[in-house]
């Protein structure tokens, strides 16, 4: 169990560019999943490596259960990365593989062996040893990637964009096996993805980067429900921002006036966010405007309705029901539902007339 | 409609001849300058060897030329350098190149002038080393009279022989500053290509420097260095100018050995010196082959 603690940490490649990682902030909690979320170039991996020794950052310190490791060669720090691409060494059996870090333990090679058959057992690939990486598929390749990393009882264990590479029944089973395993051992475990769901449905706790810099780090229902910015609202699918100006839990715009508890922002300048779930058609009472509906699109389990209101577009998701009740063209009120209108701070990137 | 795919079927075969027919035309003259100039000069030598040399009057087919060298004990004694020169070299080039390009890897302030610097000495002939060599190690030498001149010995006949040596270390330093960029721009290329994510999952893992270049960057270099250690191995066996200046005159080097017995004014030593010839390519592809084996068995374990 290791708590792991960033702070102002840096790297910066080369004078010219701006620095990969910026000034990074972050907990991360012992025995927990988090998650570095962001979108490809966001810093990332580069973050991880920098945990894991691979990297020297350029300012900023890490620490280790208040013990900075800064210091400590990468051998020694007992935070282990497991690569996107496996990188299962190509000329040693799967055997030889897992075991390598116990080797260059100078573990007795019979402790060795039992010891990667239990790793062998773990991630359900018993009786492997003998077989050579390029006779694995993606997922195996995967799984023993992991085993040679939980073999050497890591307190850290970083994996980088653990699921990207596998189709979509093989993710499902890799993330149960992660889950698991992680649940079980109680290790301390930083994942790397550009995935937002993958996040979402793994983690304990996300981190989300945008250009080396910390945006928001919170519980993944934080993202949907109370995202800090219009840019994390975005990332998170969030399709409806509408400008005004917040004032008394009301939010005064273009469109009407609605009343909004929830607010990121004293008064002033805002931004009316709203997720197209939260909008409910052809109903009436507080919170309602009249708006016309342009399109539909029925996907099966719900369907997507896009709505005219004065001169913004917003878009709604109901139940798959509603196609029949609703035909494009109709005018009909729209109920923007109060306690799940979350009120942030305005950004350039608001794209009013298409509605995001 | 099954005719149709009949036909379609072979004319998908004829365009396959026709490539086939393309690519052996193209290749014809680079394949026939080998049969030719190897394989023609290769049974030659080996029918001359066995005292078959029309020319000068000699039909009959026997092994004397062979039984002649091998019970002479100059010629094990040349074998012997032989062997020693192109092995030490081999080896002191392998490991200085590989040691250079791993210094070479990592980007740094001037990397590709100091990358133009190691691989000049490619473009210099061996024969211009040789003179180097001389100029430098010899007892006259620039070293030996620093050396002198410094104190560290009294005269420059104290310097220590490495020129026309019986160590052949004269010989072994020009073949090694010879080679060194030759293997070390081999295996810089494949550093580079096999990358340092490898090492880092390894350093991860607990290895520290040493154990993950011995370990897994060594292995994953070590086919490139195996071949191109062959072909220096190969040629440093084989080669005849820089064991000709800078050897000594007893033992002297086997290709030495086989051209001044085929310069031999008396013709009856010319089966001897083709005797020797197919002896030096017997054994330097014997070496080769074992040397492999070995490096392969070293990339398994």
């Amino acid at each position: 169990m290791t708590q792991v603690t960033l702070s102002a940490l840096t790297k910066q490649f080369d004078q010219k560019s701006d620095p990969a990682v910026d000034r990074l902030d972050l907990q991360i909690e012992s025995g927990k999943l988090t998650a570095l979320l962001g979108p490809s170039g966001c810093g990332k991996t580069t973050t991880m490596k920098m945990i894991a020794g691979l990297l020297r950052p350029t300012s900023g310190d890490i620490s280790f259960d208040g013990q900075s490791i800064l210091s400590i060669a990468p051998e020694d720090r007992g935070a282990v990365m497991v690569f996107q691409n496996y990188l299962l060494f190509p000329y040693m059996t799967i055997a030889e593989n897992i075991g390598f870090g116990l080797k260059m333990r100078k573990m007795d090679r019979k402790e060795i062996r039992s010891r990667v058959k239990d790793m062998l057992d773990l991630v359900q690939l018993p009786g492997f040893e003998e077989r050579r990486p390029r006779q694995l598929s993606g997922g195996q390749q995967q799984r023993i990637a992991l085993a040679r990393a939980l073999i050497v009882q890591p307190n850290v264990l970083l994996l980088d964009e653990p699921l990207s590479n596998l189709d979509a029944h093989l993710r499902d089973e890799m993330r149960e096996l992660i889950r698991r395993i992680q649940t079980e051992m109680a290790i301390t475990t930083v994942f790397v993805t550009h995935d937002q769901e993958e996040a979402v449905v793994l983690a304990d706790r996300i981190a989300l980067l945008f250009d080396g810099r910390l945006q928001q780090f919170d519980v993944p229902d934080a993202f949907f429900d109370t995202p800090k910015s219009v840019e994390i609202a975005k990332f998170f699918g969030g399709t409806n921002f509408i400008p005004g100006f917040y004032q008394d839990s009301e939010i005064n715009t273009s469109i009407g006036r609605f009343s909004a508890p929830h607010s990121a922002v004293g008064e002033g300048d805002a931004v009316l966010s709203i997720r197209p779930e939260a909008i409910t058609l052809g109903a009436n009472g507080d919170n309602s405007v009249t708006g016309t509906i342009r399109s539909h699109v029925y996907v099966g389990r719900y369907a997507r309705f896009r709505i005219e209101i004065g001169e913004v577009e917003v878009e709604a998701v109901t139940d798959p029901g509603a196609v029949k009740m609703f035909s494009d063209g109709e005018e009909i009120p729209v109920r923007f539902d109060p306690n799940k209108i979350w009120v942030i701070s305005p950004s350039p990137d608001v794209a009013l007339q298409d509605g995001g | 409609m099954a005719s149709r795919r009949i036909r379609i079927k072979r004319k998908a075969l004829s365009e396959a001849a026709g490539r086939r027919l393309t690519i052996t035309v193209l290749l014809a003259p680079a394949i026939l300058v080998i049969l030719l100039l190897f394989m023609g000069g290769l049974i030659t030598g080996f029918l001359r060897s066995l005292g078959y040399f029309p020319l000068i009057g000699l039909h009959d087919f026997n092994f004397n030329a062979y039984t002649a060298i091998l019970s002479d004990n100059g010629f094990i004694r040349s074998f012997i350098i032989t062997f020693h020169i192109a092995f030490t070299s081999t080896l002191i080039a392998g490991i200085l190149a590989v040691a250079s390009a791993m210094l070479l890897r990592p980007a740094f302030r001037g990397k590709r002038f100091v990358q133009f610097i190691f691989s000049l000495n490619l473009t210099i002939p061996h024969l211009v080393g040789a003179v180097g060599v001389l100029y430098l190690f010899s007892g006259s030498g620039l070293i030996s009279r620093l050396a002198t001149a410094a104190g560290l010995i009294d005269t420059p006949a104290g310097f220590p022989p490495m020129v026309n040596d019986p160590w052949a270390i004269g010989i072994i330093i020009q073949y090694v500053w010879k080679e060194i960029p030759f293997i070390g721009v081999i295996v810089l290329a494949i550093l580079l290509s096999v990358g340092e994510d490898y090492e880092s999952v390894a350093r991860s893992l607990g290895a520290n420097r040493w154990q993950a270049f011995r370990n897994v960057t060594l292995p994953l270099i070590m086919p490139g260095v195996v071949s191109a250690s062959v072909i220096v191995f190969a040629f440093t066996f084989g080669a005849f100018e820089i064991p000709w200046l800078l050897g000594t005159t007893f033992p002297k080097a086997l290709p030495v050995l086989a051209f001044e017995s085929y310069t031999d004014v008396d013709l009856a030593a010319r089966p001897q010196a083709m005797a020797m010839a197919m002896v030096i390519a017997f054994m330097s592809s014997l070496m080769i082959m074992a040397y492999m084996k070995l490096s392969r068995r070293y990339v398994r374990s």
